[in-house]
């Protein structure tokens, strides 16, 4: 199957300008990449066509505050299957860290630091807890997440019994602002997460996660601490689940004990659309990013495309499914490598 | 199949075409094309777009609201008062309520309805949507934004009226099991909040409380619990949409006529209430009316909010409280069970405020 980009311009050896390097850069990139490229460029200009105000300041901070909370937890998950892992667990975990957050919070801005640390770091409690539960124990991760999502869950309805709790009002207005007329906070603030993972990747941190989900007996005998990593990349899912969590408080300005719960099974969906491998070892949150976009503008597409209420969750299903299939015939048809994409 | 945003532009296009021509007079200053642009105060120009946010399917009472709501709309809609109806219905947790609502907002709507998922964490959104100049009303719960107006019944008052119907079956010192809906949930805890007071205020012990989510599988399934770990309680409180199951499980146990339960203003339950009626005299029992049409209600106060008119004092903060319809009790069943018999078991008794009505509610 060919590309569905069109062919980059032939990169210039003598004066590699910013877009020739762009160029190669694009050539080089792995198969999946291309998937999700132009998967986005569908869906965007899908979106543009049918939605008459989608480049207005409005559509671009309300289409990219919904799209942050399910990016976010996206990334999260995909730390965690690099691994060789996976979180069912990670919606409850955005929930608990929402709880924790807005109770502190009280509506209060300057509880906003302290609050927004507490319920990082109760995210980053959860992973932790999963990380051990798997790594150590060595329970299967689906079934040890599935079990831990009732804690958390549960935890979180200790935290907040019923929805209420305000948050503060610095947060919700600053996940409104749009700077320089037509970037949105929310985009800027998924622009940081992605180049934090990048920072990430090219650590040493980064690398052994690639290598203990591409295969753990190697990493292993190179002398990769193995158990170490798995906790670790657990540990850093639930951190920035928690992030997520405190995106949802800006976005709905208000707690609920069930708000994350139902995004566990959207993150997985974004990664697999980002090109990212289940089996661990392969991918990356760039994509990953990607695919929640895709994903949260295709919810949109189908409702703008004027389709019956009732029938929209069937289109919305086919088309995903679509996605999916198109990401995956595209990482079978890619290259072997053991390598990475954005 | 065409699209709704670009009907909607095609529309505001003649409009606008309309107005420059000098053709269309406007009664008010604002008439701009854009979407929302009606000034905070006056009247804007019809005809209006209502768009509709459900949040939980999984219920008929939820396909009585929204049908009932399209019927009133169409003859709206041939009067020429407003032009479509935008619906988002979905099994969705608050994330999704927020996405319907923006969704709403971007297809240029003048007035959402919306039944709300939360009582708070809507406010934000509400207020993205009031931003906009959009009228925003809540149905069947209320909500605290003050960007809303609720147009409701008093959930409380609602579950106290069979809640002392019961408190008078079982005495003093009595005991009853509860079969409630959804834990947490605004309507939910608002009923309880009513019933408990009354069941305190009457010397009546709760022995359980349980949550059904107002199913009647899973009313039915609590309900034979509850009666299974609490054998000799007198009485069962049930809400709708599970007085049925209970009423099932209650008749499994073979405890039909011994243990005193509320009913329910629905074809189904009423049907067995009349068997039992024509049976066993004994059997006593009380269906409050929760009426769908509170949606049909809610478009009459929202079409008039649209043309600019001002409360009355029919408003208790940001809440306009609908009349509770009749309460189905023994002695006006059998004309109660006429009016409905022929409707599927799954009517609820339906009742809404007329446009007369409505008008009432404003100067």
């Amino acid at each position: 199957m060919s590309p569905p980009t069109a062919a980059p311009p032939a990169p210039q050896p003598d004066t590699p300008s910013p877009l020739a390097r762009a160029g190669s850069r694009v050539a080089s990139a792995r198969m999946p990449t291309y998937a999700i490229t132009g998967l986005l460029v569908v869906t965007v200009a899908a979106t543009a066509m049918l939605q008459s105000g989608f480049f207005t300041a409005y559509g671009l901070s309300s289409t990219f505050a919904t799209i942050l909370p399910l990016a976010t937890i996206a990334v999260a998950q995909t730390i965690i299957v690099l691994s060789g892992g996976i979180d069912l667990s990670i919606g409850t975990i955005v929930t608990l860290s929402s709880a924790v957050t807005v109770v502190l919070m009280e509506g209060d801005n300057a509880r906003l630091p302290l609050a927004i640390a507490a319920g990082v770091a109760a995210g980053a409690a959860c992973g932790l807890v999963n990380g051990l539960i798997v790594a150590v124990l060595r329970l299967q991760p689906i079934v040890a997440t599935f079990a831990t999502s009732f804690m958390f869950g549960g935890a979180a309805l200790l935290v907040l019994p019923s929805p209420g709790g305000s948050a503060s009002p610095v947060l919700t207005e600053t996940y409104r602002m749009v700077l320089a007329l037509i970037i949105p906070v929310p985009a800027l603030l998924l622009l940081i997460l992605w180049l934090v993972w990048r920072i990430l990747r090219a650590h040493r941190v980064g690398q052994y996660l690639y290598a203990v989900g591409g295969s753990a007996a190697a990493s292993y005998t190179s002398a990769v601490p193995v158990t170490r990593v798995r906790v670790l990349a657990y540990t850093l899912g639930g951190t920035v689940a928690a992030l997520a969590g405190v995106a949802l408080l800006a976005d709905s300005g208000s707690g609920d004990p069930f708000i994350g719960n139902e995004l566990t099974l959207g993150s997985i969906a974004a990664l697999v659309i980002g090109g990212t491998r289940l089996r661990g070892g392969a991918g990356g949150a760039g994509g990953a990013i990607l695919g929640a976009i895709v994903l949260s503008l295709i919810q949109g597409l189908v409702f703008f495309a004027g389709i019956p209420t009732d029938a929209r969750e069937l289109v919305y299903g086919g088309i995903m499914i679509a996605a999916i299939a198109l990401a995956g015939l595209l990482t079978a048809g890619g290259p072997r490598q053991p390598g990475r994409t954005a | 199949m065409g699209s709704i945003p670009q009907r909607r532009s095609r529309n505001w296009r003649s409009l606008a075409a309309l107005a420059a021509g000098g053709v269309l007079i406007t009664a008010t200053a604002c008439s701009t094309p854009e979407a929302g642009g009606g000034g905070e105060d006056g009247g804007k120009e019809g005809p209006f777009t209502i768009g509709v946010s459900n949040g939980f399917i999984g219920s008929e009472w939820r396909e009585q609201m929204l049908a009932t709501l399209q019927k009133d709309f169409d003859e709206y809609k041939s009067d020429g008062v407003v032009d479509e109806l935008v619906v988002e219905s979905a099994d969705v947790d608050v994330n999704g309520q927020i996405k319907q609502i923006r969704n709403l907002i971007k297809s240029d709507v003048d007035a959402i309805i919306v039944n709300p998922n939360s009582p708070t964490a809507l406010d934000k959104v509400f207020g993205e949507a009031a931003d906009q100049g959009i009228k925003i009303v809540a149905i069947d719960q209320a909500v605290e934004s003050k960007d809303v107006t609720n147009v409701v019944i008093d959930q409380g008052e609602w579950a106290s009226i069979s809640a002392e119907w019961l408190a008078e079956e079982v005495g003093d010192g009595g005991e009853i099991i509860a079969v409630n809906g959804i834990d947490g949930h605004p309507a939910n805890e608002a009923r309880w909040e009513g019933a408990k007071k009354v069941f305190d205020d009457a010397g009546v012990k709760v022995a359980a409380n349980d949550y059904g989510n107002w199913d009647q599988a899973t009313g039915q399934q609590v309900t034979k619990d509850l009666l299974a770990s609490h054998p000799d309680v007198d009485g069962i409180f049930v809400q709708d949409g599970m007085a049925l199951g209970a009423f099932q499980a209650l008749e499994s146990e073979k405890k039909v006529g011994d243990i005193a339960i509320t009913g329910e203003a629905r074809v189904g339950f009423m049907k067995r209430w009349q068997e039992q009626r024509e049976g066993d005299g004994d059997f006593t029992s009380i269906g409050v009316p929760n009426p769908p049409s509170v949606s049909v209600s809610a478009l009459h106060v929202v079409v008039r909010m649209l043309e600019g008119k001002k409360f009355g004092d029919s408003l208790e903060g940001n809440s306009v409280y609908l009349p509770i319809p009749e309460t189905v009790t023994d002695e006006n069943f059998d004309e109660q069970f006429d009016a409905v018999k022929d409707e599927p078991d799954t009517y609820a008794v339906d009742h809404s405020v007329t446009a007369k009505e409505a008008d009432d509610y404003f100067q």
